[in-house]
C-alpha cells in the first residue's frame, strides 16, 4: 500500500521489486486489495511485455497540495493515485500576510474541490509549503523575519479550521526535496541534497526517504550558510549569507543600472539569448551556489544534487559553474564528483510534495480506509 | 477645447512614458469627476489605480481609453499631443480597453465575438479558417483554458469570458491596455486567472493600467500605484514598498504622503 501511495502508480513488477516480495505474493495482494476497492489495476505494457499497472482507487478521495511562494500561491488537487486533478497558480503581494494568503488559499481550495464535482467531505488533508522554517511538529512558522506577516503562524490550525480537515505545514524547499526523490530527478537515490533558488534560497536533505527537520525546522536552510564573513548583512541578521549573493532582489540589483527593471525570467532570457550582463550574473551565482553546495556534501556526501527553483530554468548557464566549484570543494571521492543535475519538476517541485505529505497524511490518519 | 492639440509645449514626460495625462481635468454636469491629474504609463509596467467608490476611477479609465474627452489638460502619447476622439480611434493609436460590462455578444461564438467590429478595420474579411487559427494562438498566448472556440460565450464561466474580453482587446497588439474592475464579482479561481493574465501582457511588454477597489488583487501584480481621491491624485506609491495601510490612508485621506514614493 505504502509503496503504491509514495510512487502513484506502478506495475505489479516493480512492486514486487521495491517491496522484496515474490511476484505471486504480489499479485495475491493486489487481487485482494482491488476486490476491496483500495486499489485499481489497469492493463499496461512496459519494455514491450504486458503489464498490469497498479493505482490507488479513485474513490477513495482527494488531497489538496498548496504552495506559498514569495509573490505567488499554487494549489493542486489529486486523487490518491497522486494523480493531478486540477491546478492553479495566483500572484500575491509583496510581504503578503498570513490571514489574507490563507483565506485566499482555503476558498480556491474549496472552489478547485467544488469544479471537480466533489463534495467537501472528500477532501482528505491538505498539504502546505511555505517560503520559512516550520515547526513541523507544530504546524508554526518556526523563525522571526524571515517571512514578514508570518512570524509565529499556526499554519495548521488556522487552514484546518478552515477546511475542516487535517493539516501538515512544511518548508517549501524540503517538500520540493521530497517530491524531487520520489517522483523526480532524483529518483532511486538517497542521500539528496535539494537547492531552491528563487527569490530566495532554501534547501532540504533526504535521508533514508525521510525529510530532515533538524530541532525545529531550521534543517536544510542553505541559504543562510556564510559565503562572505564581512559580506553584507542579511534578512535573517547574520552576514555574508549565501542569499545574499544569489537572492532574486541581489541578482536583479546588480543589472538596475545596466538593464533597467528586470524580473527574473527576463534575465534568465535573456542570458539565454547571449546578454553578456546576464550571463554574468548568472555565472557569478552558480560559483556562489557552488560554494555552499561543496561545504553540505563535504559534510552529507549525498548522492545528487538537485537544483530547483526558477534560477534553475538557466540550465548549464548556472549549473555549468556551479559542478565545477563543487567539484574542486569537495574532497575527491573514489566516486567521482558527485551529480549536480537540475530539477525534474521545474515550478511544480513544492506544490507535488506539499500533495504527497497530504497524502501521507491522509494515509496516517487512516482517511484511505487503511493505515499505510 | 476642439479637437487642435493645444499650442504650449508639452511638459516633461521621461521617455519611457508611452501614454501621459498632463494636469486632465472632467466634469458632469457640474460634479467634478476628475481635477488636475497627471499620469505616466510605461511599457512593461503594471500601473494601478486605487481608489473609493467616486474617486474618479472609472472617468480616468475613460479618459486613457478615448471614451471621455477631457475638459482640461493634455493626453500625450509618446510625449506628443493627441486627441482621441473615441475608444476606436484609442484603438487604432494602441489604446485597448477591458470594461467592467464585459460587451461580448452572449450568442456569438469565441472567434465571432473575437473578429466583430474587426473584420471593417483590417479591410479585408478573414476566411473562418484562419481567425479560427488566430483565436487558438491569442488564447493560447494568454495561457486561457476555454474548451472550444466555436462555443457560445453565455456557456463560458466568467473568467474565460473576462480572458475572451482580454483576447479581443489585444487583436492588433495594443501598447497600452486599460482594465476597469476586471475581478469585480468574480470568484476567487476566476480572479486568479485574471491576475495570471495581467502578469503575462506586462512579461509580453505590454503597459497594463489596472483600475479596481480590491487593493489585495491589485497589490498581487501592481508594479506602481495611483490612489484617486475626490478627482485627485492622492498619492504615488512603489509597489514594492507600499503597505495597505499606506494606501488606505491615501484613498481616505487620512494622511496625504508627503513625499512621493515615485519608482522611476
Ligand atoms: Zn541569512
Amino acid at each position: 500500500m505504502s509503496a503504491v501511495q509514495q510512487r502513484g502508480s506502478l506495475t505489479q513488477i516493480e512492486l514486487a521489486g521495491v517491496t522484496g516480495l515474490s511476484p505471486a505474493t504480489v499479485s495475491n495482494i493486489v487481487k485482494e486489495l482491488t476486490s476491496a476497492g483500495v486499489l485499481h489495476t489497469s492493463p499496461s505494457t512496459r519494455s514491450g511485455r504486458r503489464a498490469l499497472q497498479v493505482t490507488l482507487a479513485r474513490n477513495l478521495g482527494l488531497v489538496a497540495g498548496v504552495h506559498f511562494g514569495t509573490r505567488s500561491l499554487r494549489v493542486a488537487l489529486a486523487d490518491a493515485s497522486m494523480q493531478v486533478l486540477a491546478d492553479q497558480r495566483m500572484p500575491l503581494a509583496p510581504d503578503h500576510r498570513a490571514d489574507t494568503g490563507l483565506r485566499r488559499a482555503a476558498l480556491l481550495v474549496a472552489e478547485m474541490v467544488e469544479s471537480l464535482d466533489a463534495r467537501p467531505e472528500e477532501l482528505l488533508a491538505v498539504g502546505v509549503g511555505v517560503p520559512a522554517p516550520v515547526d513541523v511538529r507544530s504546524g508554526r512558522i518556526a523563525t522571526v523575519g524571515m517571512l514578514r506577516g508570518w512570524d509565529g503562524v499556526a499554519v495548521t490550525d488556522v487552514l484546518a479550521e478552515e477546511l475542516g480537515t487535517p493539516v501538515t505545514v512544511d518548508n517549501d524547499a524540503n517538500l520540493g526535496a521530497l517530491a524531487e526523490t520520489r517522483f523526480g530527478a532524483a529518483a532511486g537515490h538517497d542521500a539528496v541534497a535539494y537547492l531552491r533558488v528563487s527569490h530566495g534560497v532554501g534547501g532540504g536533505l533526504v535521508l533514508g526517504g525521510r525529510l530532515v527537520h533538524g530541532r525545529a525546522g531550521v534543517a536544510g536552510e542553505i541559504g543562510h550558510v556564510t559565503i562572505d564573513e564581512n559580506g553584507p548583512i542579511c534578512r535573517c541578521g547574520n552576514r555574508g549569507c549565501l542569499e545574499t549573493f544569489v537572492g532574486a532582489p541581489v541578482l536583479l540589483g546588480m543589472l538596475a543600472s545596466s538593464h533597467g527593471h528586470l524580473t527574473l525570467r527576463d534575465v534568465i532570457a535573456r542570458a539565454q539569448e547571449g546578454d553578456a550582463g546576464c550571463r554574468r550574473v548568472l555565472f557569478d551565482a552558480g560559483q556562489h551556489l557552488g560554494v555552499a553546495a561543496a561545504n553540505l556534501c563535504n559534510l552529507v556526501d549525498p548522492e545528487i544534487v538537485v537544483v530547483g527553483g526558477q534560477l534553475a530554468e538557466a540550465g548549464e548557464i548556472l549549473l555549468g559553474p556551479m559542478r565545477t566549484v563543487v567539484e574542486q570543494r569537495t574532497v575527491p571521492s573514489t566516486a567521482g564528483p558527485v551529480e549536480v543535475v537540475a530539477s525534474r519538476l521545474g515550478a511544480a517541485a513544492e506544490v507535488r510534495g506539499a500533495l504527497a505529505v497530504a497524502l501521507d497524511t491522509a494515509g496516517v490518519s487512516g482517511s484511505l480506509g487503511v493505515t499505510v | 477645447m476642439t479637437g487642435a492639440p493645444p499650442e504650449d509645449p508639452p511638459g516633461p514626460v521621461p521617455a519611457a512614458a508611452v501614454h501621459a495625462l498632463r494636469g486632465v481635468s472632467k466634469n458632469f454636469g457640474g460634479v467634478r469627476a476628475l481635477v488636475d491629474v497627471d499620469l505616466d504609463v510605461h511599457d512593461h509596467e503594471v500601473l494601478a489605480v486605487v481608489g473609493d467608490n467616486g474617486a474618479g476611477k472609472s472617468t480616468l479609465a475613460g479618459v486613457i481609453a478615448g471614451a471621455y474627452r477631457p475638459d482640461a489638460g493634455r493626453l500625450l502619447l509618446d510625449g506628443a499631443p493627441v486627441v482621441l476622439g473615441s475608444p476606436g480611434e484609442a484603438r487604432t493609436r494602441g489604446i485597448a480597453a477591458v470594461f467592467q460590462d464585459l460587451a461580448l455578444c452572449d450568442n456569438l461564438d469565441v472567434v465571432e465575438n473575437l473578429f466583430l467590429g474587426h473584420e471593417s478595420t483590417r479591410g479585408a474579411l478573414l476566411d473562418e479558417v484562419t481567425m479560427e487559427r488566430q483565436a487558438w494562438e491569442l488564447l493560447g498566448q494568454l495561457g486561457a483554458t476555454v474548451p472550444s472556440v466555436r462555443q457560445p460565450v453565455r456557456t463560458l464561466s466568467g473568467g474565460q469570458r473576462q480572458v475572451v474580453a482580454v483576447a479581443r482587446a489585444l487583436l492588433g497588439s495594443p501598447r497600452v491596455v486599460v482594465f476597469d474592475e476586471p475581478t469585480a464579482s468574480l470568484g476567487i479561481r476566476q480572479t486568479a486567472e485574471v491576475l495570471n493574465l495581467v502578469e503575462r501582457l506586462r512579461e509580453r511588454g505590454h503597459a497594463v493600467v489596472l483600475i479596481s477597489h480590491q487593493a489585495t488583487d491589485l497589490q498581487a501584480v501592481a508594479d506602481r500605484f495611483v490612489v484617486l481621491r475626490l478627482g485627485r491624485v492622492g498619492g504615488e506609491f512603489d509597489a514594492r514598498a507600499v503597505g495597505y495601510e499606506d494606501l488606505l490612508a491615501a484613498m481616505t485621506g487620512a494622511a496625504l504622503p508627503t513625499d512621493r514614493k515615485s519608482s522611476r
